[in-house]
């Protein structure tokens, strides 16, 4: 024990002294540094801007790689590259490629795990920019390329439109991150094809989830709370679809891409979950409606998904921390 | 730089051997432990503890002080007392007693300036004995418990339109407030909450952070501002839209929903003077600001008692 603390005491005695030479050295004369008196003043610096930078993390843009070159007015796609089950994992993604194709706007997709300028996936690439949000996204499109899939809609029907949405992204969503992450993270393995290592590092990312969830709220219920209100989340949207084709009326809406991308989830993400039963056993409209969808944007669904890739635990690690 | 790393590595060793002899010694026969080593794995014990606690973040309870003694089926709120501005300074708390209030469900207010509810955070309730959090949650429970259904004039896709609302206000535009509250406008919170200002002053890095990272784990505070107001304002718009010439969101009378809308447009409205927020409320979409007047003259008769106005 004393040892320790004679050798801790010893270090920081010759820390302390590198340091006041070293700094001398910097104001006095800095080319006469040698390498490790640098090191020695640049590693703390280097410290204490990772901790400011940590700090100051509210508008912090995550830096994004983009092409090289781009044809102009052509939507590059970037999302994570589809699973067994399903053609994109994250529901914002189902959602942002349904528009797409409902919208006929044409797209190139860039499969890879590397997150966007706001730190979430998906983004586009547009004319050089990148992009990032599925709404803020799909708003920009709508104005770029003169869409308008709500334009049958009244206001007041639009008004709903945007409740329904914000309901299922904003608290609906938050079901399926506890789910996933929480509750079944073993699950992942299989859906995601990854190793054990890639499930350490699943598990790694967990801490973070967690965070999230408590400071977005729902993380402070209890599993069966939670349960709740995602039972009665989705028991509205059966509801009000009742035994209409679409959310609001005969012809697809925007709103329909953003449930659909939240259903899709639901229905083919969580094997074996109370989230499948819900929508399978108790409003089995919503699974109907979710089959419609899907044959009217999705007749690749199948193709996609046997193009499944392994997560690739590298891309991953480097996209959240670099 | 050498002797530095020398010792760095000479304490590192030492540090392990002395735990390894420790940790044994532990297992064979702890009466025989002196005392720094023991006082050396009991550290260690606690900081390892101490990482996990922090990054099993999840399901803590908070554990809040309850009454000694309480009535049996009566319901205990606690929320913060009310300032000059408003009788609720929190949207979720304008709702509960709004809705309380729309029940007829009596209740004793317990104003205290903390966060201490089970789940961290306000309003939360007494009831029985037991301590309940989120409004919603104790809506439900209310419900249950005293046989309210303020929804049954509502057909079942009214309802689920209802709750649509209710989440896009509660779990979207809420943050506009919180942001124009606590980030944008903290210098001036102290006349709001009506305390020191040197003591939300001492907190300012600290609150202005904790309200920016909560922003940025639920999505919505990484955008810009302009992008976050374009946000805000297209719901407030759908709000106004629905309501149109209706007295109440749902219909001729008040409905569960309206306690939701009202208790975050209450706040805009009264709270955040000079805001982008209170301009579309009160300008922009006026059928809101009439809205919310028509709810606080039906609900809240006692406002300015309450908020000290009527002196």
């Amino acid at each position: 024990m004393s040892e320790f603390l004679g050798n801790t005491q010893g270090a920081l005695a010759a820390l302390y002294e590198i340091l006041q030479t070293s700094v001398l050295q910097l104001f006095a004369d800095p080319t006469q540094l040698s390498p490790n008196q640098s090191v020695v003043v640049a590693a703390p610096a280097m410290f204490v801007g990772a901790v400011l930078w940590t700090f100051w993390s509210g508008q912090r843009r995550t830096k994004v790689k983009l092409r090289a070159e781009f044809t102009p007015g052509k939507v590059y796609y970037h999302a994570p590259p589809p699973l067994k089950v399903i053609p994109c994992h994250t529901p914002f993604g189902m959602k942002l490629e349904t528009y797409l194709r409902m919208a006929d706007i044409p797209y190139e997709t860039m499969y890879s795990w590397r997150m966007g300028p706001k730190g979430k996936i998906p983004w586009i690439e547009y004319n050089g920019e990148a992009m990032g949000d599925s709404g803020l996204i799909i708003e920009f499109l709508n104005r770029e390329k003169g869409v308008d899939l709500n334009q049958s809609l009244s206001e007041a029907d639009k008004a709903v439109s945007r409740a329904f949405t914000k309901m299922g992204e904003e608290n609906t969503y938050w079901g399926g991150v506890r789910n996933r992450w929480i509750d079944n993270l073993d699950q992942m393995q299989e859906l995601m094809e990854v190793s054990w290592i890639g499930m350490l590092l699943l598990r790694s990312l967990r801490v973070k989830r967690r965070r999230n969830l408590w400071a977005h709220g729902m993380g402070r219920h209890s599993k069966d709370e939670i349960e709740g209100i995602v039972e009665k989340d989705v028991k509205a949207i059966s509801t009000f679809l009742g035994t209409k084709p679409y959310l609001m009326g005969d012809e697809p809406t925007e709103a329909d891409a953003a449930v659909f991308g939240q259903l899709s989830e639901v229905c083919c993400a969580f094997p074996g979950s109370y989230m499948e039963r819900l929508v399978t056993v108790e409003y089995p409209n919503l699974q109907a409606y979710f089959n419609r969808m899907k044959d009217r944007y999705w007749p690749d669904w199948g193709e996609l998904t046997k193009t499944s890739v392994p997560l690739s635990v590298i891309e991953v690690l480097s996209s959240q921390y670099l | 730089m050498s002797g530095f790393l020398e010792n760095v590595q000479g304490s590192l060793v030492a540090l392990y051997e002395s735990l390894q002899a420790s940790a044994l010694l532990m297992f064979t026969d702890p009466i025989q432990l002196p005392l720094d080593q023991a006082v050396l794995v009991g550290a260690s014990a606690l900081f390892v503890g101490a990482v996990l606690w922090t990054v099993c973040g999840g399901q803590r309870r908070n554990k809040v002080k309850l009454r000694k003694e309480f009535t049996p089926g009566k319901v205990y709120v606690h929320g913060p007392t009310p300032v000059k501005a408003i009788p609720n300074l929190t949207p979720f708390g304008m709702k509960l007693e709004t809705y309380l209030r729309m029940a007829d469900i009596s209740y004793e207010p317990m104003y205290q300036m903390s966060f201490s509810g089970p789940k961290g955070k306000i309003p939360w309730i007494e009831y029985n004995g037991e301590a309940l959090g989120d409004s919603g949650l104790i809506l439900e429970f209310l419900n249950r418990e005293k046989g309210v259904d303020l929804n049954q004039s509502l057909s079942d896709a009214d309802k689920a339109v209802s709750r649509a609302f209710t989440k896009m206000v509660e779990e979207n535009t809420y943050w506009g407030l919180i942001q124009e509250r606590w980030i944008d406008n903290y210098d001036k919170i102290h006349e709001l909450i009506e305390l020191p200002w040197i003591f939300l002053f001492l907190r300012r890095s600290a609150a202005k952070d904790k309200f920016r990272q909560m922003m940025r784990a639920h999505g919505i505070g990484r955008h810009s501002k302009g992008e976050l107001v374009g946000i805000i304002e297209k719901d407030l718009k759908a709000i106004s839209s629905f309501l149109g010439t209706k007295p109440y969101l749902m219909g001729d009378e008040p409905t569960e929903v309206d306690a939701a809308v009202f208790g975050q447009l209450s706040e805009i409205v009264w709270t955040a003077p000079d805001s982008y927020l209170h301009r579309i409320v009160t300008v922009d979409c006026p059928n809101l600001l009439a809205y919310c007047n028509r709810i606080k003259d039906r609900y809240w008769p006692d406002w300015d008692q309450l908020t000290g106005n009527d002196a």
